[in-house]
């Protein structure tokens, strides 16, 4: 019995890290010319658009803007750089947050 | 027409074309993404958005020199709406619901005359010809292009014969303008400034003067929101429209007691959040340099709310 748990016991500590527990992927976009909430409704509008987006959180102060993506999701910069330019602002750089693209 | 008719047609033609400027007041200039209130602004609609805007507009003249005690007021409802068709272009279009009345004396008595009902059509079209964006601010310039068309009823009238043009909710004619405008946008304020021109055509024997305008509008937060999401800002806001029109026309010949220049002090408040924006401002006349016994003045009211849809 004693053997049992100690098997047991090895075994959980092998055992790797599911998907479910692993950080969303998210990308951090700093962005210029934003400066006012009225305007960043048009952007959070544009890059809701881009599929496999599933959050959008905005910092105006900061030009900020998290993108948060579903699972197995990923986002180009290009297309960023495209969405933010159709809102009317631009895209000074992009990083990823979190997670890993495939 | 009986001669005491035919005494009101004179004095009423006379107060019409005297006030014309005032009809001038709701103008194609209000539009939709106005970021100042009492003009426009280069602030974008992102490609593929609409927003909208509907503004009542108060608008009271009764200052007047010519002794026929003449009183003009005027309600519009405006409702504009703005379309992003790409990057850097976005168009807009706004339509007034007008009630107008003028009251004068005429004859030992005092006359009213009214009229209600949709005025004319404006589109324009605005392009980012200059956009410098940093973190947190935006400088841009902005042309802009746009026509007037003659969609209303001009020809209204009541029992005692066609009313004057200045009681009409249409003009009847073609009207071209255009202009260019400035924004310098920060996260504590922002500064608009605008410079137009309107060409007015001639319409049912009456031309009004063509339209230049200078405009400013100075908008400082006063306070925003704290706690997640994005804020919402409260701006206090003053404005300044210098304003000048020519003198009409009618029957080709110039009315020497039409129009001339007002300079308008504007104070206002402006609530902004993601959504919706909701905002007030009054028109004070500073100063009116009017031809002849032109009708001045008194105030003109403006409260408003727009949207994202």
């Amino acid at each position: 019995m004693k053997k049992l748990h100690y098997m047991l016991f090895v075994l959980i500590l092998l055992m790797p890290l599911t998907p479910a527990n692993a950080e969303p992927l998210s990308y951090a976009l700093q962005v210029e010319g934003l400066a006012c909430p009225f305007c960043a409704y048009g952007i959070e509008k544009k890059l809701s658009s881009i599929e496999g987006v599933e959050d959008i959180e905005v910092d105006v102060k900061q030009g900020e803007i998290i993108v948060t993506m579903a699972e197995g999701a990923t986002m180009s910069e290009e297309l960023a750089r495209e969405k933010v330019k159709d809102a009317g602002f631009s895209l000074r750089s992009m990083a990823q947050r979190g997670g890993s693209e495939q | 027409m009986n001669r005491s008719k035919s005494k009101c047609y004179v004095l009423c033609q006379l107060a019409g074309t005297l006030s014309v400027i005032v009809a001038g007041m709701i103008s194609h200039m209000d539009v939709v993404l106005t970021a100042p209130i009492t003009f426009n602004t280069a602030l974008p609609v992102a490609k593929g958005e609409f927003v909208l805007r509907e503004q009542l507009i108060v608008n009271q003249s009764g200052d007047d020199p010519s002794g026929a005690n003449r009183d003009r007021s005027e309600i519009a409802a405006v409702t504009a709406m703005g379309y992003g068709i790409a990057r850097r272009w976005a168009v807009f279009g706004v339509l007034p619901y007008r009630t107008i009345d003028l009251d004068l004396d005429s004859g030992g008595q005092r006359i009213n005359r009214s009229n209600s009902g949709i005025g004319d059509l404006t589109v324009l079209a605005r392009n980012t010809a200059h956009q410098k964006d940093q973190t947190g601010q935006t400088f841009r310039i902005a042309p802009f292009v746009g026509v007037k068309a003659p969609t209303g009823k001009d020809n209204a009238s009541d029992s005692l014969g066609t009313l004057p043009s200045s009681v009409q909710v249409a003009s009847g004619s073609w009207d071209l303008f255009g202009g260019v405008v400035l924004t310098y946008q920060t996260l504590d304020f922002q500064i608009d400034s605008q410079l137009s021109y309107r060409f007015n055509n001639e319409a049912n024997g009456v031309e009004a003067g063509d339209i230049a305008r200078l405009d400013g509008s100075l908008q400082y937060r006063l306070w925003h929101s704290e706690g997640m999401g994005i804020p919402d800002f409260l701006y206090g806001v003053i404005e300044a429209n210098l304003i000048h029109q020519d003198k009409n026309k009618v029957a080709g010949v110039e009315d020497p007691d039409s129009n001339g220049t007002r300079l308008f002090l504007s104070p206002g408040i402006q609530y902004v959040t993601k959504r919706w924006i909701a905002e007030a401002v009054i028109q004070l006349p500073i100063t009116q340099n009017l031809n002849g016994s032109a009708l001045e003045n008194d105030y003109i009211s403006r409260i408003s709310v727009r949207f994202n849809l």
